[in-house]
């Protein structure tokens, strides 16, 4: 269960988000669309608590996140969430300084002190079935792009998240990677994961997410199944933003 | 020797009366043929004639410029002297700072009054005052100059003018001490001023010692126990240590020897000057009343004096002065010891520096705002005072506080401090040169701040800071040489003492600093190997960064 109730955000004297409210259905993908500028980005900065919340709350399994806790108890709330999901960044931020199977084992082995032998097996397989199993002992700036985003979707999911989050990750790929990665992501939903992916292209989307969420000048505009949003929106600012030629 | 003529050899006083008569005479003459060759000059087309008139006034001009500097030269008599710590020979008044006073100030006026001539002195370093007078800074030393054997094939001696003693001195509950003897049995280290009769003669004898600038450093070294005993000439012992209530004098002075002025090679003239100067002041009773006004006289100024005043020429007098012994391998031996000593301040206090220095950047950095203003203050002091002036303070300034480190670890805690702040400041760039996305990527991975520090941000920042670290040590490495001020024999205080006592300058400056690159130049080379390591790695960075975004 993920709910997201009044989510409020604001930076010096501007609302960046204002009372955004919606939930995440387990095991589906949640495309959220808009504009630059719109709010997606900070709101998923939120999720993984990058950013502190003003006001409302995230419900993530067994977590709450309320803007009403105090500070000690908010920043332990913070870590647990931290746990709980993974994040893929616009820009990666790997490791430079460690090898491509260092940047994956880096937190089980430091976080949850897992045994290096056993996460070193399991980083392996994630590469497996990321395409990178003979890149493990190179280092990230040696890889290609497409690459070394796909070390950073398996150092996300080496901390077994319950929610994953992608901003922007069609922004440095050509259409041929991206539907790759589309049919990649797809796979791992399959699998039972949740995804949370922040993006401007909505034909990145289609076919993948299963639900959309439109945002505008910081507040949830629509939310609902992929199909409906795209063909028969309800709001028509939504209807004025889908029906932008791509 | 070939004799010049130098003015100072020509300063009989008929003569030197003659000569600024002749130099008005001139100046009215020159006047009148300055203005006529300026008139010819202006006036007259003929080339001939104008080039006899310019030649004209480039002579006059070189007339008067030769008389000025020759009557300045004579008049004057400059005297090289080291007035700190220079009581009772010569000091700034305490009383009045600007004036210098002292026996030795009060006899040169004496002999320059004697001689027709205007005493100047020319403040000098009393370790290298030899040299000093060599290169021509002053015309004579009179400082308590020993006319030892190694220094009679460098200079002229005067005739001398008073006779010294050696005092032992050491702390008053100190007992083990008796004599001179006992300080070589017990192996106890003995501080003296460096290159003096008595250190030469500790030398010689064998006795572990340390040679300071001044005798206040000696005497306070020896009070805080960083060293044993202090033997020093009496006028000195009996200014600076015979009344200070925790030390004592140990057995009567010994070892006599006599202060005589030091001239250039060549100046027999103003040799002979000075010499006959000497005796005046000794006939008519001048130095007798001098040395009587400062407590100085004794019966070892007795001997000196009453052979003169009888009549007798008495140039002869001399006492067997140890010359300084040296050898290569004894050379070589000391400045490998320094040379050890030199390595373990750098490294000492590279450590204190590396390892301080973090918390120093992250404090100034990260901390609450009180501990950066902390942080800040410690940096910019380090930063905006000499290191030289902070070794000073932790050497003679903590002993206040009860504080009181030997010589080397002064300077390797002094040091580490110093270049701490230093370190500080490239770690703090290093660690802002980690872009915030790192942070970032550690926290969402669900590392704690400290975590995400140690493992994701240290290691990269850690190899952006290695070059200029690397380059810091070579820094610090050559910096250990203000550690001679304050007395510790690492290398340059090493050159600098055995050199003054040779005069060797030369070549243990070419085998000093050979020492010193044999040592920096692996570091140097590792520091080039670091950076293009990282300019390699930079590169490729960039070339990654290069994917459209």
């Amino acid at each position: 269960m993920i709910r997201i109730e009044n989510l409020t955000k604001r930076a010096g004297g501007t609302q960046i988000l204002r009372d955004v409210s919606f939930d995440v259905v387990p095991q589906s993908v949640l495309g959220i669309i808009g504009a630059s500028g719109s709010g997606k980005t900070t709101l998923l900065r939120c999720l993984n608590g990058l950013e502190r919340i003003d006001a409302g709350s995230i419900d993530l399994d067994d977590v709450r996140l309320d803007s009403n806790l105090p500070e000690s108890d908010y920043r332990q709330r913070v870590r647990l969430l931290r746990r709980k999901v993974g994040t893929v960044f616009q820009h990666l931020h790997l490791f430079p300084h460690l090898t491509v199977l260092g940047n994956i084992i880096e937190a089980p082995v430091h976080v949850l002190r897992l045994p290096r032998r056993e996460v070193e097996a399991e980083g392996l397989e994630l590469l497996e079935s990321v395409g990178l199993r003979q890149a493990a002992h190179r280092f990230p700036e040696s890889l290609s792009g497409g690459e070394q985003q796909r070390v950073a979707i398996a150092r996300a999911l080496a901390m077994h998240p319950n929610l994953l989050l992608f901003d922007e990750p069609t922004s440095a790929l050509d259409p041929k990677r991206s539907a790759e990665l589309r049919s990649l992501l797809r796979g791992f939903v399959t699998r039972g994961h949740t995804m949370v992916i922040v993006s401007h292209s909505i034909g990145f989307l289609v076919g993948l997410a299963d639900y959309l969420l439109y945002m505008e000048g910081g507040q949830a505009i629509e939310y609902g199944e992929t199909n409906t949003i795209l063909n028969s929106p309800q709001d028509s600012r939504t209807r004025d933003f889908v029906a932008q030629p791509k | 020797m070939l004799h010049d003529e130098a003015p100072g050899q020509q300063a009989f006083e008929p003569y030197y009366r003659a000569l600024v008569e002749k130099f008005c005479l001139l100046l009215v003459t020159m006047n009148k043929s300055f203005r006529k060759s300026v008139i010819v000059l202006r006036a007259n087309t003929n080339p001939r004639r104008r080039i006899n008139a310019l030649r004209k006034l480039l002579q006059i001009f070189f007339v008067v410029l030769t008389g000025l500097t020759a009557t300045n030269a004579q008049q004057v008599l400059r005297w090289g002297a080291d007035p700190s710590g220079g009581a009772p020979y010569v000091y700034a008044d305490p009383a009045n700072p600007d004036h210098y006073i002292g026996y030795e100030k009060e006899m040169v006026d004496a002999l320059a009054a004697a001689m027709g001539r205007k005493p100047e002195l020319v403040p000098t370093d009393w370790e290298s005052i030899v040299q000093t007078l060599q290169r021509g800074s002053f015309d004579i030393v009179v400082n308590g100059l020993e006319p030892t054997t190694d220094r009679a094939k460098q200079i002229l001696f005067s005739k001398p003018y008073y006779v010294f003693e050696q005092q032992l001195t050491v702390r008053k509950d100190d007992d083990r001490v008796h004599s001179i003897d006992d300080c070589r049995n017990l192996h106890l280290t003995i501080g003296t001023l460096g290159n003096t009769a008595a250190s030469r003669y500790l030398q010689k004898e064998g006795i572990p010692f340390r040679g300071y600038p001044d005798p206040v450093a000696a005497y306070r070294d020896l009070e805080l126990k960083r060293i044993d005993g202090v033997l020093m000439d009496v006028p000195m012992e009996m200014y600076y240590a015979r009344s200070n209530p925790s030390l004592k004098p140990i057995g009567a002075p010994f070892l006599r020897g006599t202060y005589n002025i030091g001239l250039r090679q060549g100046d027999e003239a103003l040799k002979a000057q000075i010499d006959a100067a000497i005796d005046k002041i000794i006939r008519d009773g001048t130095l007798e009343s001098i040395l009587r006004k400062w407590n100085l006289w004794n019966d070892a100024q007795v001997d000196l004096q009453a052979p003169i005043r009888a009549g007798q020429k008495n140039d002869t007098i001399s006492y067997d002065l140890t010359s300084v012994s040296f050898n290569w391998r004894q050379a070589f031996g000391r400045l490998g010891r320094a040379a050890m000593v030199t390595v373990l301040i750098a490294f000492g206090a590279m450590i204190i520096a590396v390892v301080f220095g973090l918390p120093l950047a992250v404090g100034q950095s990260k901390g609450p705002g009180w501990l950066q203003v902390l942080c800040t203050i410690y940096v910019e002091f380090f930063r905006g005072t000499p290191v030289l002036v902070q070794l000073l303070f932790l050497y003679f300034g903590l002993p206040a506080i009860h504080l009181a480190m030997p010589g080397w670890l002064t300077a390797l805690v002094g040091l580490g401090l110093n270049y701490a702040a230093y370190e500080s400041q490239i770690y703090r760039a290093a660690l802002e040169a980690i872009p915030r996305g790192q942070w970032e990527a550690a926290y969402s991975l669900g590392m704690s701040p400290l975590l995400a520090f140690r493992r994701i941000i240290l290691p990269q920042s850690f190899r952006i800071a290695l070059p200029p670290m690397t380059n810091d040590f070579v820094s610090l490495f050559k910096d250990t040489s203000v550690a001679y001020v304050i007395s510790v024999w690492e290398l340059a205080t090493a050159y600098r003492e055995l050199a003054n006592a040779t005069g060797k300058f030369l070549t243990l400056g070419i085998v000093v600093s050979a020492f010193y690159m044999v040592m920096s130049l692996p570091l140097a080379r590792l520091a080039r190997r670091l950076e293009r390591k990282m300019k390699n790695r930079q590169a490729l960075q960039v070339s990654v960064s290069e994917v459209p975004a």
